[in-house]
């Protein structure tokens, strides 16, 4: 592991921003530097997993690499910037409810993993969520959601895709700490998290990555 | 109040109080915290509870008059009005922003900025009143005009009318169907404090990360204003415990919450059990890695309602033998299961942590509003047929001894002295100088108390 992944492993934002700096003065090229960054990512989401880090870690690593990349994405071809995402994740709060900090959470850690992120917001009506799979052609689809009145409104939004002819093109996961295995079915989604690197993961499994 | 109804009363809380105190009682308590099931089979909206105070009261009663096996449960609501007054940004009001049948709902957000730490925290009136409140309450915005003015009086005012209002819902409760508290008073942990109304969840992460000495600093100083105002509302008899909802441990590291969290809320927790009062504390999300740490407060003093996404098995492991516990029925089993599981779970429940006492019976927290009402009655019967631990009848319950046994708890911020009104007017006060002082400082210090609970 280099010394710029090894400092974002650590959570040494101070250190991280200098190493970028030095190498881009040394004219290494953004994208190798982001590569280095996101081995430092994928050691974080590695700590998590195994218990050594928890999710305020997590979610700073992912803050890091957003201040990283808000330096590096300007300097990259558009092109290759396209090049370097994983693929399209669309999410949002169902409507009912305005809880936001699990969504962001998601939200930025897929961002740090290389996704395209589409984030509807809160409190998101169904024919959004179905106009927006629709227009981006999205192959996940994310519903969050804090409160447990929100199941049926979870269900709404899955039956509403498959009304519009849209459910085989997307994999829908439902997150939250209220969800489980029990209201996957209820919903009709094909997965549930109950924390946010599940759904980092599933998604990159829908990907193939 | 019929003797029979007051026997029922004693027989409820003196059942409560010794569970928490993990002490013998006849059976296991059904005393439930937040229970919005209640709201929800009212028929009535949540708009229409949380403005019309009838209604409110009306619904509380006809619910313990429907289920009689409840010993008692809590409401999680407020009353609507005294948001609109303000405007106040924190919340997201039924019928207002949301739909009428909605929950309120917070809205957190990064309302103090990273660097106003040290504003904040030397001149805590002031931050509050030029720069925090104008942010939070809509009716601040444009300082010094009349709209502005009104809107304080306004709040000032409409504490009355709550007040009154509160106090007669108590009381038809415990008059009319026997019905206790479940909590009274409040204290709030500094670091959800800090993080909740101020920096928001964002903000608060990277605080700890980026300065971790500003938000132990800032926790230091919000301790002091819960302390000076948190014993004051809680019951002078001593008779219920004051509630805590906690929001954040679930999110930290044990390092951060050894460091940022444990310390003022222990310290807090403690002066005021000190002073002789309990607690119920919601512990939200998976305290896992954290809640070993409720063994250090003295045995039977802090009753937890563990969370959905929690292990009660484990809870009851770590520090079930200093605490009681509640919980360890799933949300989703209440709202999507069958009566036939609630009963097996609670059996297995009364079997297993509730053996020898030590354990109430709840959802993660609270009872959810779509709780199946098959479900709910399951519940409670299989409590009085598998939570039977003898034959005696209830313990009685107990008062507390009055005043803080010795505890002197931080003064309350004041804004204007009586020293300084006196001598701006020259007053040479001819009569009782001490009686005109103290309500003059005693107002003064309630309202500073309102400015920084915002």
């Amino acid at each position: 592991m280099t010394n710029l992944a090894e400092a974002l492993r650590d959570l040494n934002e101070d250190l991280v921003n200098e190493l970028v700096e030095e190498k881009l003065a040394n004219g290494v090229n953004p994208i190798d530097i982001i590569k280095e960054c996101n081995e430092g990512i994928v050691a974080v989401g590695e700590l998590f997993a195994s218990g050594h880090y928890y999710l305020t870690e997590l979610m700073f690593s992912a803050e890091i690499m957003q201040v990283v990349m808000e330096k590096l994405e300007p300097m990259i071809a558009k092109s290759s910037a396209a090049e370097q995402t994983i693929g399209t994740f669309v999410i949002g709060t169902v409507s009912g409810d305005i809880h936001d900090i699990g969504k962001n959470i998601v939200v930025n850690l897929l961002r740090s993993h290389g996704f395209k992120v589409i984030d509807l917001g809160v409190d998101v009506p169904v024919e959004k969520f179905v106009e927006i799979v629709r227009e981006s052609g999205t192959k996940v689809l994310g519903l969050s959601a804090l409160l447990n009145s929100t199941y049926p409104e979870m269900k709404n939004v899955i039956e509403a895709l498959t009304e519009a002819g849209l459910r085989d093109q997307v994999k829908i996961i439902i997150g939250g700490t209220i969800t489980s295995e029990t209201v996957r079915e209820f919903t009709g989604a094909d997965a549930f998290a109950t924390e946010a690197l599940t759904g980092v993961k599933y998604a990159k499994s829908v990907y193939g990555k | 109040m019929t003797s029979e109804l007051q026997q029922l009363y004693n027989d409820r809380l003196g059942r409560y109080q010794a569970a928490i105190a993990l002490e013998t009682t006849d059976r296991v308590p059904t005393a439930f915290a937040t229970t919005y099931f209640a709201e929800k089979q009212s028929g009535y909206t949540y708009q229409q509870i949380m403005y019309d105070l009838q209604i409110w009261e009306d619904m509380e009663v006809t619910f313990a008059k429907k289920y009689p096996e409840v010993d008692l449960f809590r409401t999680n609501l407020s009353w609507s009005p005294s948001w609109d007054i303000t405007n106040h940004q924190l919340w997201r009001v039924p019928g207002r922003d949301i739909s009428p049948t909605s929950l309120q709902q917070f809205n957190e957000q990064e309302w103090m900025k990273a660097d106003e730490y040290r504003q904040f925290i030397d001149d805590p009136i002031g931050y509050r009143m030029d720069v925090y409140l104008p942010r939070i309450l809509g009716e601040y915005q444009d300082r010094g005009s009349v709209r502005s003015y009104m809107a304080f009086l306004k709040a000032g005012m409409s504490r009355s009318v709550y007040g009154a209002a509160a106090m007669k819902r108590i009381t038809r409760l415990e008059k009319e169907c026997g019905i206790p508290q479940g909590t009274a008073g409040m204290f709030g942990a500094p670091f959800d404090i800090l993080s909740d109304t101020y920096r928001g969840f964002n903000g608060i992460m990277r605080d700890m990360f980026r300065q971790p000495d500003a938000v132990l600093e800032a926790c230091e100083h919000i301790l002091q204003q819960q302390l000076s105002t948190s014993w004051q509302m809680a019951d002078p008899l001593k008779r219920y415990p004051i509630f805590i909802a906690t929001h954040k441990p679930c999110f930290m590291s044990p390092k951060q919450f050894d460091k940022f969290y444990w310390p003022t809320f222990y310290k807090g927790v403690k002066t005021l059990i000190d002073a002789g009062w309990k607690f119920r504390i919601f512990l939200e999300g998976d305290w896992g890695a954290h809640w070993h740490h409720m063994a250090e407060f003295p045995k039977g003093t802090v009753l937890c309602d563990i969370d959905n996404e929690a292990d009660i098995f484990a809870a009851k492991e770590s520090f079930g033998f200093q605490q009681c516990i509640t919980g360890g029925i799933p949300t989703d089993m209440l709202i999507l299961g069958n009566p036939e599981e609630i009963r097996a779970r609670v059996k297995l429940l009364c079997e297993t942590v509730g053996k020898d006492g030590g354990w109430i019976p709840n959802g993660g927290g609270h009872i959810p509003e779509d709780t199946k009402p098959e479900n709910f009655r399951a519940l409670l019967d299989a409590v009085l047929e598998y939570g039977k631990y003898s034959d005696n009848p209830a313990p009685q319950p107990t008062v507390g001894t009055p005043g803080t046994n010795g505890v002197v708890f931080p003064e309350q911020g004041i804004v204007t002295p009586w020293d300084v009104i006196k001598k701006e007017n020259n007053w040479k006060i001819p009569g009782d100088e001490e009686l005109i002082k103290s309500w003059w400082e005693r107002l003064d210090k309630m309202a500073y108390g309102w400015v920084c609970g915002q």
